[in-house]
């Protein structure tokens, strides 16, 4: 973003442009998809928000603003509403991420289970830190809270595959598989 | 000890089966074994009587709170004609809980039809079955169960059910998207509105203005399995198990009747969910169904029931699980039953450290005490962690803790009496090993008038 004169205005929110793309985000055909299998499930559009962001960001990757924007005349309310509903959620990324997104639990058992071991050595291996990309866009590392597994602790979603009873040397390796 | 498995009948889990042979119970097989029979046993009732059956089985919330599920229904106001819903909640993501799980990913069927009865008995056409985002394989395993459902005439149009509010009964799958508070039953139906997830200050309660304003019950997935159970085999039957109510209590103070799914994490040989009946001690769980501690180590700690209820000390390994456990044990009470066990070589600052900066995480934002004490308390637990904490940050940290709640009465909801009793009864508990981990605070507080002179 371009300086101006008001350093200590950080975000030029209301100057700032978004970027913007001739092709729709959120085109014909998942519209039409979402508007005869999911609109009659609710009754008043908001409330499909999290549906329609879920199919979104599935088949885009992330929310562009642009998106947002196509989601908000959609569900016929403004992209702010929209924006802050998404903006809540962890599971919604306005920025891109990496092909595959590996969640580390880090909640109580997890730790207790040896999470701290498995998060530090894959850090070693990926050169990044929680909610950073590999520079070959190929992962993106993020803690998670609880998922659900504390059973089969330390656990780690890789995209929405979950693993369980994780062994870090196995673990690691299996990240080498992927392509 | 319970003596045949009632939710986990058909899911094989010691010390009945192998838990290694679970599979998905579809349609067919849960005919096959019994399933639907119940609902059909309810739609031949009043849907009054359906609900005084299970007022009089005393089935009590299995989602956290403990609040007679009879009860609450009792609350919904007369139909007028207008859409009413049921929420069901399997957001489920208390760390340390992974129940829900197992009868989402196994025997969905059970919810369904404890869904489908509870529509009938409280006259609720339409379902939302609200599953947290992370629960990828659950939401298709649940998705397949709907499909399953409608296609034998549980729900849609020409259901079983028959119209309700003039409306063929319908049932949906809901994804969240990541946020614990959701779970919190009016952050949920904000979440379900296409907001984001905050609680709302109640009153008014959701059986009178819910989902969209409507009249709408909210139950989580193990209680709402708990229903074809209590109605085809009767109050009686379910009151014959679990812990029953203390001794000479009269009738109105709540027990703890029934059979009870116990997740158990941590450090113990054979973690994973057990049925057994309510108020069973821990030691049981532990050394039995759990076959004891892992690598010969001695207990310390537990959970009872999710990070929110607080620990139980060295001394409380018998403590029984009913939801009686708060009063005995100074905890916040049973929770969602969800037990996570620490061996000798834990450290209970890291425990402390790593709960509150769950809450930190999880706060939504709405209650200052709730925002601003929980990031607090995570960054003096850290300080503690690091060697740099002093006496002082112990008595800072149990006002912090005690002043946020809605018992306390600062905050809308009751993440913040987790944050509170978890990190209070922690350091109650384990104070010298807290106090071992500080300095003694060597800075003098001078007058500020004045001061320099
Ligand atoms: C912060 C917070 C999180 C909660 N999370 C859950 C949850 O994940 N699942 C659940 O069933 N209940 C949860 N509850 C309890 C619900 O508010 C509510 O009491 C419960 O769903 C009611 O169902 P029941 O009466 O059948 O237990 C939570 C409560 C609070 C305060
Ligand atoms: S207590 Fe905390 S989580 Fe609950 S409404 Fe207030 S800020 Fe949100
Ligand atoms: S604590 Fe990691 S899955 Fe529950």
């Amino acid at each position: 973003m371009e300086q101006r004169d008001l350093p200590w205005i950080m975000k030029n929110s209301a100057g700032t442009q978004i970027e913007r793309r001739d092709e729709p985000y959120f085109d014909a055909a998942l519209r039409d998809e979402l508007e005869a299998d999911l609109m009659p499930k609710y009754p008043n559009r908001r409330a499909a928000t999290l549906p329609v962001l879920h199919a979104v960001q599935n088949k885009v990757g992330y929310l562009p603003y642009q998106a947002i924007e196509e989601i908000a005349a959609f569900l016929e309310t403004t992209p702010a509403e929209v924006l802050d509903t998404a903006s809540f959620y962890d599971q919604y990324m306005t920025e891109p991420q990496g092909k595959y997104t590996l969640w580390v639990c880090h909640s109580l058992s997890c730790e207790l289970m040896g999470q701290p071991d498995l998060l530090g050595r894959i850090q070693k291996k990926l050169g990044v830190g929680p909610g950073e990309t590999t520079d070959d866009g190929k992962f993106t590392l993020r803690t998670a809270e609880c998922l659900g597994s504390c059973g089969t602790a330390p656990c780690a979603l890789v995209n929405d595959v979950l693993h369980e009873t994780i062994d870090t040397d196995t673990f690691l390796r299996s990240l080498d598989d992927l392509n | 000890m319970l003596e045949t498995p009632v939710l986990c009948k058909r899911i094989p889990t010691w010390p009945w089966g192998d838990p290694a042979d679970r599979a998905y119970v579809d349609y067919d097989a849960f005919v096959d074994t019994g399933g639907y029979v119940a609902l059909k046993q309810a739609l031949d009732m009043e849907p009054k009587q359906v609900i005084d059956a299970v007022k009089s089985s005393e089935l009590r919330g299995r989602g956290g709170a403990g609040f007679p599920a009879g009860l609450k229904w009792s609350f919904l106001p007369p139909e007028d004609g207008q859409r009413r819903y049921l929420a069901v909640n399997a957001d489920e993501s208390e760390p340390g809980t992974f129940k829900d799980r197992l009868l989402l990913d196994f025997d969905p069927h059970q919810m369904l039809e404890g869904i489908a009865i509870t529509m009938h008995a409280c006259r609720l056409d339409t379902t939302y079955i609200y599953i947290r985002g992370e629960y990828h394989a659950q939401a298709k395993a649940t998705q397949r169960a709907i499909e399953e459902a409608y296609a034998n005439g549980i729900f849609g149009k020409n259901s079983k059910l028959g119209k309700i509010n003039d409306r063929w009964p319908e049932c949906v799958l809901h994804r969240g998207a990541g946020a614990y508070i959701c779970g919190e039953e009016t952050g949920l139906l904000e979440s379900l509105e296409g907001k984001r997830g905050w609680p709302r200050v109640k009153p008014p309660f959701p059986a009178v203005a819910g989902a969209f304003g409507r009249p709408t019950v909210i139950n989580n997935v193990e209680t709402l399995a708990m229903v074809p159970p209590i109605i085809e085999h009767g109050a009686e039957w379910f009151k014959s198990m679990g812990k029953g109510r203390p001794d000479g209590a009269p009738p109105s103070v709540p027990a703890s009747f029934g059979p009870k799914l116990y997740g158990v994490s941590g450090h113990v040989n054979r973690p994973d969910v057990f049925e057994d009946d309510l108020g069973i001690p821990m030691s049981t769980l532990i050394n039995e169904h759990c076959a004891g501690m892992r690598n010969g180590k001695a207990y310390k700690a537990a959970i009872p029931g999710g990070i929110s209820m607080g620990v139980l000390g060295p001394d409380e390994m018998d403590a029984e699980l009913d939801f009686d456990i708060g009063k005995k044990h100074n905890c916040l009470g049973l929770g969602t039953a969800g037990v996570i066990v620490m061996d000798e070589d834990t450290d209970m600052v890291m425990v402390a450290r790593n709960i509150a900066r769950f809450f930190a995480h999880e706060s939504c934002g709405q209650c200052t005490p709730c925002r601003e004490g929980t990031g607090w308390m995570y960054k003096i637990l850290l300080r503690i962690e690091q060697g740099g904490g002093t006496t002082k940050d112990l008595d800072l940290l149990l006002e912090l803790a005690g002043s946020m709640g809605a018992m306390p009465g600062t905050t809308i909801c009751g993440l913040a009496d987790g944050a509170n009793w978890a990190v209070r009864t922690i350091l109650n508990k384990f104070w010298d090993e807290f106090a071992s981990r500080v300095s003694v605070d060597r800075s003098v507080s001078l007058p500020v008038v004045g001061a320099g002179h």
